[in-house]
């Protein structure tokens, strides 16, 4: 599945890495990737602590439902500092996306993906999914400058 | 996202091709104006220089808009964008491309601090010193003068509420930091007795400010190891369900770390408005006045207020 | 003594848990099972875990600690977590999970307490 194009020029990435998911250990060492970098750019407790989460989620999202997938970490830098994510599987899809983001503050209804739960950490949450084909996630949150 | 602009004024003024349609309609720039203002490109060429000697004797008669340009380089350079901007009225788009770098002469002046009175009052006189020119040159044809006059007119205040957004626009986001930056000090967490604090919340609640005013409240409640944190929001002016929840979240918060909320400065309103809304508050202790939950948050680290025994003490008053 | 990376104190009739490492799969298999036969073999009326080295708890991580506090009480045991960063919170809760089945407590110290008044409390019965 071709990845998720998003609006974000050549220009502002300023530093980029890719990590393989195909075991366990790998979800740890996308959430270390996530934090080491947070921590160089100063991101604040809170924004660190959801990122870090927000990394983890996904991660074992997509080695749970898909066993292999790639996860993509960029810094972006524009007016302000950001860090965007990317997780893309070839895996089965997901069927009823409105489902798997719904669910408000209550997970009963999510089908355990915390999808909308990870919405919340973040400033910007992409996805595309098809059944039999795979998923893209990209997530955004920028650093606050006050 | 764009580079190069600071802010994004394209963004911040809505300004896509409908917006410049709509502009271009009412400023009643029509295709002949286009016409007239491309079949005069050579008397542009030919004037410019002289034009934008004549702007700048004019802003440098003057010592407060002369402070603008202090340095010969800086004269020079203005002075090239200036001819370059005069070539730019005649160019024979306008489109969003035109909006944008009218935009950027605009944010320019705007960014060394030049204040819209000037920075108009200079507009006039380059009027002036158009308007001479082009009679001279459309001599004996006093109708196509006055054509070219009005087509130009047009355009020249076209650009100048272009340069008039972007200085508004440059106070908002000004503002709009400032405020961010009140904010952060307005969330003071005060500690009342050995493992209580006390947040009294004043003025309106928006999400951002919600955000911060959890994470202020765990931050001092981690810190000062407070048992119980009072939070008054008798200076809320609306609760409804959006600042419900907010509370609600930063509450349930506080419980997961192991502490617990009074809410107090419920109002009978707020408390009409919450139950009819169906926010469910059960969860949290609340009470009316601050004081009451003030004796709340003692009684429930064991301690509470007691009179003093009068016995052998005399009485102040 | 626990065969696992966690390590596991008792302190009188409590058993105290730090969690410093990030947690997956076996090292979770491990510390659980860890958990309980220390349980049985102490008699312990009370597990602590402190997770204030934790800068992040995702969903994985909030289901173990509410298990292991589940599991712990079908032996009998009362779990208290203590320790949870600011950080931690706020992220919890902007995701929904609230953890209600589970004691929390903001130090060790009065995580101690609360199972010192707990075993008064059974005592007394």
């Amino acid at each position: 599945m071709k990845p998720l194009s998003l609006p974000v020029s050549a220009d502002v990435v300023a530093e980029s890495w890719e990590i393989r998911i195909d075991k366990e250990a790998d979800i740890i060492a996308v959430r270390q990737l996530v934090r080491e970098l947070t921590k160089a750019h100063k991101f604040d407790q809170f924004a660190t602590a959801a990122l870090a989460t927000a990394a983890s989620e996904l991660s074992r999202n997509v080695w749970v439902h898909a066993k292999s997938g790639q996860a993509s970490v960029r810094v972006l830098r524009s007016e302000r500092v950001g860090l965007e994510l990317a997780f893309v599987d070839q895996g089965p899809g997901i069927a009823n996306l409105e489902l798997a983001l719904a669910g408000g503050y209550s997970t009963a209804n999510s089908l355990g993906l915390g999808l909308s739960g990870t919405r919340r950490l973040v400033d910007e949450f992409h996805i595309e999914t098809k059944p039999g084909f795979g998923t893209t996630i990209v997530i955004r949150k920028w650093k606050r400058d006050f | 996202m764009e580079l190069g602009i600071q802010p994004d004024y394209m963004k911040v003024l809505k300004l896509d091709d409908e917006e410049c349609r709509r502009r271009l309609e009412f400023f009643e720039l029509t295709d002949e104006d286009f016409q007239r203002l491309t079949s005069l490109r050579s008397f542009a060429e030919r004037w410019t220089q002289e034009i934008t000697e004549g702007l700048y004797e004019l802003i440098m008669k003057h010592a407060e808009s002369r402070s603008f340009f202090p340095d010969d380089a800086t004269l020079t350079r203005v002075k090239r964008l200036q001819n370059a901007y005069f070539l730019h009225l005649f160019s024979g788009t306008y489109d969003l491309n035109y909006l944008r770098d009218g935009l950027r002469v605009g944010s320019a002046h705007e960014r060394i601090g030049m204040p819209p009175k000037l920075y108009l009052g200079a507009y006039r006189r380059y009027l002036a010193l158009i308007h001479e020119k082009l009679r001279n040159h459309f001599k004996g044809n006093e109708a196509e003068a006055v054509k070219a006059i009005e087509t130009i007119r047009k355009i020249i205040f076209f650009d100048m509420a272009l340069a008039i957004d972007t200085y508004i626009a440059a106070y908002l986001e000004t503002m709009t930091r400032h405020q961010a930056a009140i904010r952060e000090l307005s969330t003071p967490v005060i500690k009342v007795y050995d493992r209580i604090l006390l947040l009294p919340i004043v003025g309106t609640v928006d999400t951002q400010r919600a955000n911060q005013i959890m994470e202020t409240v765990l931050v001092q409640v981690v810190e000062q190891q407070a048992k119980v944190i009072i939070i008054d929001i008798a200076g809320v002016p609306v609760v409804d369900t959006k600042v419900a929840d907010h509370i609600l979240q930063t509450t349930a918060a506080v419980r997961l770390l192991g502490a617990q909320t009074v809410l107090t400065g419920i109002s009978a309103s707020v408390a009409r408005t919450v139950v009819q809304l169906g926010v469910e508050l059960t969860q949290v202790d609340t009470r009316a006045k601050l004081s009451e939950g003030i004796e709340l948050a003692l009684s429930l680290v064991g301690k509470k207020i007691s009179s003093k025994s009068k016995s052998g003490v005399e009485n102040e008053d | 003594m626990p065969s696992g990376t966690i390590p596991i104190l008792k302190i009188g009739s409590t058993l105290l848990a730090t969690i410093q490492i990030d947690l997956h799969d076996t090292v979770v298999d491990a510390f659980q099972n860890d958990v309980l036969e220390e349980i049985e073999k102490t008699a312990a009326s009370g597990l602590i875990i402190d997770i204030s080295a934790l800068e992040a708890v995702d969903s994985y991580v909030a289901r173990m600690l509410a298990n292991t506090g589940k599991m712990a009480k079908l032996m009998g045991a009362e779990t208290v977590i203590v320790g949870m960063r600011p950080a931690v919170a706020a992220t919890l809760v902007r995701m929904g999970y609230f953890m209600s089945g589970i004691r929390t407590a903001l130090s060790l110290q009065e995580g101690l307490e609360i199972q010192d008044n707990r075993s008064k409390d059974r005592n007394a019965e």
